[in-house]
Order: C-alpha cells, then sequence, then structure tokens
C-alpha cells in the first residue's frame, strides 16, 4: 500500500486547518455561503436534504485496519454509528454537524485520510480496480499509476474551478472491474509492442442524464507523457467546456459538440506545449510509489482444511462459490464481503462491522482492505486455508451474505431518503427486490445479474450499465420506476435501454420478478448469463414479459 | 495643461513617464520634468513638515521659482510656521503660496475650531482637502512627498498617478528609504524641523498629532487612536479610500499601475513604440496564441474572472506563460481562498476591489500567500515551473 511521506501528511494537515479557518470565516461573515460552497465541497461537505454530508477519500479504494477502525470511531463520535460505502469507492458520513466538521476531518488526517476533492467541480478522487495487485487476470498494477494521478491532481491550481465534476479512472485488467469507458477520462494500462508501458486513454464517458460510452482519443500513450498529456485534456476542458448549462459541462458533452477530431487536434496541440513544462523528473516518484506497491510475501500452507469445509459446510462453500474471485497466488483467494444483505441498506456498514472488518485484514489479509465501486468490502490476500477462518469471523459480524454478482449484490444511490436531488426513493426498491428474490430461493439458480439502481435522472446509482437498470423519477407527484435492459459497465461496455413506461412503487418489484422469471425461460442453459441472453433475443420477449402476465411467455 | 502634439490620455502619459523614471535618478527626474514642454505647471505641495527638506531643497536647486503650495490649516504648530519662512529664506523659494481655509467654510463649519473633536475627517475637508484642491486648479503635475516606506497604503506607490483624470501627480520620493533621507539631510546639512528632536517624525495640524515612540510606524503619531491613516489630499474626491487593492505575496497594497487598461482589441492600432508602457484586459475566455505576436511588447496583463468559480481565467494564465509571456499577470475578480491557485499558475498578483477587501482583510489573504508550500505538483517535477515572478 502506499505510505504517506512527511510531505503528504503536512499537507493533510494543513487543508484540515484551512477548512477549520473556512467554517469560522463563513460563521464570522467574512465567507458568504456563495463563497463557502465551493470550498466546502473540496472538502467533500455537502449539503443534503436533512443535514450536511461528508464524502471521505478512499484513495482507488484501499486502506488499513488502522485506518477502517478510524472510520468507526469517527462514525460513533461524530455521527450515527454507521457509514455508507459510495458507488465511487469513498464513504459518507450522513449525520455530521458543521460545527464537527474541522475535528472529523483532523481525525481522518491523524490516520493519512481526508475528504479533499471529493466533491465540487474540480478532478475527483481517482478510482481503480478493486481487485488491483491481486487478480489473477492483472496485467499491471493500477495502483502506482492512480496514486501518480492522484499526485498531480490533488490541490492542482489550474483545475479547482472546471465546468464540472471529472472523475478518472484507472484499470490494468483485461477485465475492466473500473468501468474506464464511463469515466470522463478512462486510463487502461497496456504495453506497446516493444514492452514499453503505456496507457489507453479514453475521454469522455459518462452516465448521468447523457450516458456516454468514453472515446479513444490513444490507443498507447507512454506512461512518460502521462502528466502532459493529462495536462493537455484538463487545459482543453476548462477552456472550451460550457458553462452556460451544468447539463452540458461535462466533458463528453465538449467532445460530443465539437467532435472527436477537433477535441483531439486541441489536445495533441497543447500537449506540445504542456510537455515542455516536464523533463521527466517525475519519473522518480513513479518509481518511489511503485516500491510502495510491492506485493506482500504470500504464505506457504496446506490446503486440506479448506477443502475439507467445503466439501462438510453447505454454508461456506455456498459463500465461496459467491464471494471469492481468482488470486494470482493458487493458493489464494479474494474475498468479496457484501453489503447486500437481503433486506439492508446497499453499502451501508456499522461501526461494529467496520472493526471487525478491520481485525480479518489485519490478520488473515495483509491488512489490506478494499472498497468497490459496487459498494462492497473486499479482503484482497486470503490465504485458502484460512478461509473458514475469514468465514466464521464473517458471519459473526453479520457479513456472511454470499450473493456476490447474483440479483440482490444490487446498488442503490441513497435515494430520496436522504439525496436533495432524488426524485424517487431508491432503497426501498432495493431491499424489496433482495428479499423478494430471496424468498424465492431463485438468486443462485439466476446466476450472475447486474441490477442497479438510481433515485433521480444523475444515476449515481449506475442504472445505465445494469444488465438490469432501474431509474426512479417522478411523475405528476408519484414515483415511478423505469427499466432499462443491456447495460454493460465492463470491458463491453454497453448503455441500457428503457424498455418502456415506468411503474409505481408498488408495481415495480412483480415487473422485475417477471422480467427474470422470462429470462428463466428463455435461457439456453443455466450457463447463459442474462446479459447474454437478452442480447441473443433482444428486447421484445423480455418487454413482453414486463407487460404482459408471465404465463403468456412460458406458453410461448 | 500639456502642449499639444502629444495627443496622449493622461493614463499613457503616467505610463510614458513611470517607464522613463525607472531609469533616472530623483534629481534628474525632477530636473527633465521641470524643463519638459511636454508637461503644463508645476507645483510643489509642502507641508513643511519632518523630512520636507529634501524635496524643498531639490527644487531650490533646479528652479527657485517653482511655486511651492503649503496648506495652513490655522491648527498648525508655531513651529511649523518658523521652519517654513527659514527654508524659504534659505533656499531662496521665490514662491511660497500659503493656502488657508476659506473664511466663510470656516465660519459656517468651525467657528470655534472644534470640529476636529468630533469629526477628524470633516476637519481635513475644510482645512486641507478643499484648499488644496482649489490651489492646484490651472496645474497639470503636483509633486508630493510620500515614500513607499511610511507604510499603509503607500506601500505601492507608483512615482507618477493619474489622479482622477484630472492632473498628475509626482511621488518622487517613492522609492527613498530612511537611510536616504537621513543621508541627503547630512551631506546637504539641511536644517532640521525644530519638533524632529522632540520626537515627532511626521508632523501635522497640533491636535491631531504626537511624537512617536522609539519602533513605532513614522506616520503613528498621526490621529493616534483613531483608524484614520491619511488626511485626505492623497484620496480621490469622494474623500474615502475607493481605489482597488492589489495583492502581493508582501500583502496589500495600492495600485502602483497608474497607466490605464487598454482593451485586447486596441492592440493592433497602437502605436507600440512610443507606449512606454502597455497593459491590457483580458476576458477570461481569450485565447492567448492569438497575441503571440505582442507577448514581449505587454508589461501587464489583467485577467479578468467574471465570477471566482470560472475558473477559465486559470487556464489562460498558465497558457501565457507557456507561450512565453515574462511580463506581469494580474488576476481580478478573485477570493483570498484562490490567491495559492493563481500564483501557481503564473499570476503575480491579485487585484481586490475595496468591498472585499474590507471584507476579506490582508491576514485573511497572506494566510495563503505560502503557496509554494504543500504543491503536489512542483514537487513531481520541480522543473515545472509555476511563475516567473
Amino acid at each position: 500500500m502506499y505510505r504517506y511521506t512527511p510531505f503528504d501528511k503536512a499537507f493533510v494537515g494543513e487543508r484540515a486547518a484551512q477548512f477549520r479557518d473556512q467554517v469560522e470565516r463563513r460563521i464570522s461573515g467574512a465567507l458568504s455561503e456563495d463563497e463557502f460552497r465551493p470550498l466546502r465541497l473540496m472538502n467533500g461537505l455537502y449539503l443534503l436534504l436533512h443535514a450536511y454530508m461528508l464524502r471521505i477519500v478512499i484513495p482507488y479504494g484501499t486502506l488499513d485496519s488502522r485506518q477502517m477502525r478510524a472510520l468507526a470511531d469517527i462514525s460513533e463520535r461524530w455521527d450515527k454509528g454507521y457509514a455508507h460505502f459510495t458507488t465511487r469507492q469513498n464513504i459518507q458520513l450522513h449525520w455530521p454537524a458543521l460545527r464537527d466538521v474541522p475535528d472529523i476531518l483532523d481525525a481522518l488526517a491523524r490516520v493519512d485520510m481526508h475528504a479533499i476533492q471529493s466533491s465540487g467541480p474540480c478532478i475527483r478522487a481517482i478510482t481503480s480496480d478493486h481487485f488491483a495487485g491481486a487478480a489473477a487476470d492483472e496485467v499491471d498494477d493500477p495502483r502506482p499509476t492512480a496514486e501518480f494521478v492522484r499526485q498531480w491532481s490533488t490541490d492542482h491550481p489550474e483545475f479547482a474551478f472546471l465546468p464540472r465534476k471529472f472523475k478518472i479512472a484507472v484499470s490494468g485488467s483485461g477485465a475492466d472491474r473500473a468501468a474506464t469507458s464511463f469515466h470522463d477520462i478512462g486510463l487502461k494500462l497496456v504495453r506497446n509492442g516493444k514492452g514499453a508501458p503505456g496507457y489507453e486513454v479514453s475521454v469522455g464517458g459518462g452516465l448521468g442524464r447523457t450516458p456516454m460510452i468514453g472515446k479513444v482519443l490513444r490507443r498507447f500513450l507512454h506512461r512518460e507523457d502521462l502528466l502532459p498529456y493529462l495536462e493537455a485534456i484538463l487545459h482543453v476542458y476548462n477552456r472550451i467546456g460550457r458553462r452556460d448549462n451544468k447539463y452540458k459541462a461535462r466533458v463528453k458533452i465538449t467532445l460530443h459538440e465539437n467532435g472527436l477530431a477537433e477535441f483531439t487536434r486541441r489536445v495533441e496541440e497543447n500537449f506540445l506545449l504542456q510537455a515542455t513544462r516536464f523533463d521527466g523528473s517525475e519519473q522518480a516518484e513513479f518509481a518511489r510509489i511503485e516500491a510502495d506497491f510491492t506485493p506482500p510475501v504470500f504464505k506457504e500452507a496446506p490446503v486440506e482444511g479448506f477443502e475439507r469445509a467445503l466439501r462438510q459446510d453447505p454454508l461456506f462453500r455456498s459463500f465461496c462459490e459467491t464471494n471469492l474471485a481468482r488470486h494470482k497466488a493458487p493458493d489464494h483467494a479474494i474475498v468479496t464481503v457484501s453489503l447486500k444483505a437481503h433486506g439492508a441498506t446497499p453499502g451501508d456498514a456499522s461501526a461494529a462491522q467496520m472493526r471487525a472488518l478491520a481485525d480479518i485484514a489485519q490478520q488473515w489479509s495483509h491488512d489490506e482492505l478494499r472498497v468497490s465501486h459496487e459498494q462492497n468490502i473486499i479482503l484482497p490476500h486470503v490465504h485458502k486455508a484460512d478461509l473458514p477462518a475469514v468465514f466464521q469471523a464473517l458471519r459473526a459480524a453479520g457479513l456472511s451474505t454470499a450473493n456476490i454478482g447474483l440479483i440482490s449484490d444490487l446498488i442503490a444511490c441513497p435515494g430520496m431518503d436522504y439525496c436533495d436531488l432524488a426524485t424517487a426513493r431508491s432503497t426501498n426498491v432495493a431491499q424489496g427486490i433482495a428479499k423478494r428474490f430471496d424468498a424465492l430461493k431463485l438468486e443462485h439458480d439466476i446466476g450472475h445479474l447486474k441490477l442497479k439502481i438510481s433515485g433521480c435522472i444523475n444515476a449515481c446509482g449506475h442504472h445505465h450499465i445494469g444488465h438490469i437498470g432501474i431509474l426512479g423519477l417522478e411523475k405528476s407527484g408519484v414515483e415511478s420506476y423505469q427499466i432499462t435492459l443491456g447495460g454493460d459497465g465492463s470491458e463491453n461496455a454497453a448503455i441500457g435501454k428503457p424498455i418502456g413506461p415506468g411503474f409505481g412503487p408498488e408495481q415495480i418489484i412483480p415487473a422485475i420478478e417477471r422480467l427474470v422469471m422470462a429470462y428463466l425461460a428463455l435461457r439456453e442453459d443455466a450457463d447463459e448469463g442474462f446479459l447474454t441472453t437478452y442480447r441473443r433475443l433482444g428486447p421484445a420477449p423480455f418487454k413482453t414479459a414486463i407487460y404482459h402476465s408471465g404465463e403468456q411467455i412460458n406458453a410461448a | 495643461m500639456p502642449l499639444e502634439y502629444p495627443e496622449l490620455s493622461l493614463d499613457d502619459r503616467v505610463a510614458q513617464l513611470n517607464k522613463r523614471g525607472r531609469f533616472l535618478t530623483t534629481q534628474e527626474m525632477l530636473g527633465q520634468l521641470l524643463e519638459d514642454p511636454g508637461c503644463g505647471p508645476i507645483a510643489l505641495v509642502s507641508s513643511f513638515g519632518a523630512e520636507s527638506a529634501v524635496l524643498l531643497h531639490m527644487i531650490a536647486q533646479i528652479y527657485t521659482a517653482t511655486p511651492v503650495i503649503f496648506l495652513d490649516t490655522e491648527m498648525l504648530f508655531a513651529e511649523t510656521i518658523e521652519y517654513q519662512q527659514l527654508l524659504a529664506q534659505k533656499f531662496g523659494l521665490s514662491d511660497v503660496r500659503r493656502i488657508t481655509p476659506a473664511r466663510a467654510a470656516l465660519f459656517e463649519r468651525d467657528s470655534e475650531n472644534l470640529l476636529h473633536r468630533h469629526n477628524r475627517d470633516a476637519c481635513c475637508a475644510l482645512r486641507k482637502s478643499e484648499p488644496l484642491e482649489k490651489a492646484l486648479k490651472g496645474f497639470d503635475i503636483w509633486i508630493s512627498g510620500r515614500k513607499r516606506f511610511q507604510g499603509g497604503v503607500r506601500k505601492a506607490l507608483a512615482l507618477f498617478e493619474n489622479e482622477q483624470d484630472q492632473r498628475i501627480k509626482f511621488n518622487p520620493l517613492a522609492g527613498w528609504d530612511r537611510a536616504d533621507i537621513a543621508a541627503y539631510f547630512a551631506r546637504h546639512d539641511l536644517p532640521r524641523h525644530p519638533l524632529v528632536s522632540r520626537g515627532f517624525r511626521s508632523i501635522g495640524c497640533a491636535p491631531c498629532t504626537t511624537p512617536v515612540r522609539p519602533g513605532e510606524d513614522e506616520r503613528a503619531g498621526r490621529w493616534r487612536g483613531a483608524e484614520k491613516t491619511e488626511c485626505g489630499i492623497h484620496f480621490g474626491p469622494q474623500g474615502a479610500a475607493t481605489a482597488n487593492v492589489v495583492m502581493r505575496d508582501s500583502g496589500f497594497a495600492g495600485d502602483d499601475w497608474q497607466g490605464g487598461f487598454h482593451d485586447v482589441e486596441e492592440i493592433a492600432n497602437l502605436p507600440l513604440a512610443e507606449t512606454a508602457a502597455l497593459a491590457i484586459d483580458l476576458p477570461n475566455d481569450f485565447d492567448a496564441t492569438a497575441l503571440l505576436a505582442h507577448l514581449h511588447e505587454i508589461d501587464l496583463v489583467r485577467v479578468n474572472f467574471p465570477a471566482f468559480n470560472d475558473g477559465r481565467g486559470f487556464s489562460l494564465a498558465r497558457q501565457l506563460r507557456l507561450l512565453g509571456f515574462c511580463g506581469r499577470l494580474r488576476a481580478k475578480g478573485l477570493l483570498a481562498d484562490q490567491y495559492a491557485m493563481a500564483r501557481r499558475c503564473g499570476f503575480d498578483e491579485v487585484e481586490i476591489s475595496p468591498e472585499l477587501a474590507a471584507r476579506q482583510d490582508e491576514p485573511q489573504w497572506l494566510a495563503r500567500a505560502n503557496w509554494q508550500a504543500g504543491n503536489y505538483q512542483q514537487r513531481l517535477n520541480p522543473a515545472m515551473q509555476t511563475s516567473l515572478a
């Protein structure tokens, strides 16, 4: 993991002190509310429906047990004893008081954490593959690049007041678990013909009210050119991005309106100018960062105990079937801990659960934890021999839900329960679906299915890239839920298509049930996943199922 | 009034003079100015105070008939009147004009000479600003003895200033420090104001002047106990500090750029060779590549931020620096919290309205004057020069 240098520590401490001063100046009147707003946003503090919300950065989703315990302590001392893991590898406190926020930031700074650039029209916290450094299919570890870009973008003086927020994701595997195609800039680690490290750079992906897939600007960019190239993209966007309409201010619209050729021309032209500022000395810092991500020494141990537990304990077996991913060390596993217990709010964890996760990571996962954009917690390096013990510890903490990748492992934004932008509730629909399919005992039979729910058109629940997406809207005073089908956030990026008129809050769960039952009837065999079946057949049979009774489909 | 041939605006003349002043000694500049056919009538305004002898002596060396305006507020120390007569005689000054307040106005507004007790600003207006304004009618340039080391708004004093588009104000001693003054007194064996030996270092009217303790500011004895630091003759006609403040790493200062700003569209039509010092205003959506051919001719670029949260100006500053602009770069329309960003993008200074300067005072700006600390970009690449200043 990256270790804070004295420079990083001083920076984070100084920023916390600056924010304390800004809060005092807001109270004294030296800062008006309009002037204070961007300053608090730069420090992760939103004003939501009922209260302030503090969004704390978990850099590219990595944290250690000390940090997880500090988050637990903070949520108990200054909030309601729980926290919400978000769809962008952050964690949110939903009930902090403004006067406490400087103390919270100080407490975070003590464990090398902060809330800097987790909101506002700036370069947001960098996200990456939650399996980085562990996944069997990894080509190169994306974390050194993520950290490198984190440093470059932190407090970048030119890009603190962009037309709109700007999100960068980095991925280093064949499977794109960081959804790079749906970021303002997506960086994929690749090697050129000579084996030199570099990036495929895509720009202008995004969800929200105008979902778009990022377009490739460079098939291969040398690692040495990364920072000047990023400078050039951001510079061009800051100069020509629209500021007259916030719904047209993201770089995806800039790219769309200027055209890929013109946008690329401007970037390449500016890149030549930017490159004169970089003499390559920044590569020394890259090398220093890289050394921090040297893989831990993986232990060797017999795995018979693990295999015996698999045979003897059906609960453990079920957990392993869904919640494990392949580790680059064959006798290790990546464990995904579900924060989607059936009926619970997706992404919420209590202080006790956070402490349990910290303890488990410290004992069995080289002190490392990850947060996924799918709102789960990852134990990246668990030896198979330790899995039974890990499972028991998770079970004791109420964290052994075996549903990773299944329909109830859905993601949902906080919705109208917390958010002032939301037009519909989303967590109630999420809980309803999870409970319904748990009752039907069909989840494991349905298999891999990504269901995502947003409570408004801004799409924080990523519904556009759900195999099944649900978008909650308000239609003449009542909540209406629209279904989209066929979205995909992976390397085969696709945007889901709306299937037809929406459903009321009472009708949406039966409609999803009819849709999924239709899939079970239509699939060729149990190995054909929902998305494959949908791509094979198109929307028509699903549409029929959703808007008509289930019997008609079964008869067809 | 100046002669007809250089049809320049006051701003242009001020800019030219400021540029000329950089290369000349104080005496040379004074000498050239008093003999410059391009200039109209010139007067020296003197308080005959603690340091006045320097300018009076210099003027007398050049031209003893130079008009010297002496403001007798009728509240002065008796020692000041004595000193005025002594210096005039010793230096051979033949045109000292002792100006007193208008009788009618005095009778009406301060018949008991007690106005200074309850309204010092009104007293200064009655006894100094208004009589001076009248006395300066018809003069093209007036000479004042203000110096930057005196502090406050004087910290960024320019040599020449455009005074309300009415006349030019010349501050020949702007760059002098205490040692220069002392050396001049010694070299020419100038007589001292009698009160200096009693601890007075800046001498105004008797009721409002006290001695200065060791270690105190030069002008700390003026209007002691009040926030007032200037009598009013050095402000505009409203009598209040309405001018914008300029923030640099050293803190607030008055705007030393008196040359005015040209719109960028005008640049092609400007007689560049003749325009001594050139400043232009740029809108924040301007593409500086259009200015490439002129960058080396421009002394100051002011980038206007229409709203503090419109960040295009930061990129424009970066572009100007990347294209090789080495002159002064000024931002207008930012907040104290953005000062470090501005500096890192290549700005040298930020221009602040009086309203904002009152709401976000100097310490709030100075809190971000440490812009070089905690700079990730600089740390990643030390060669990444963000500002040329």
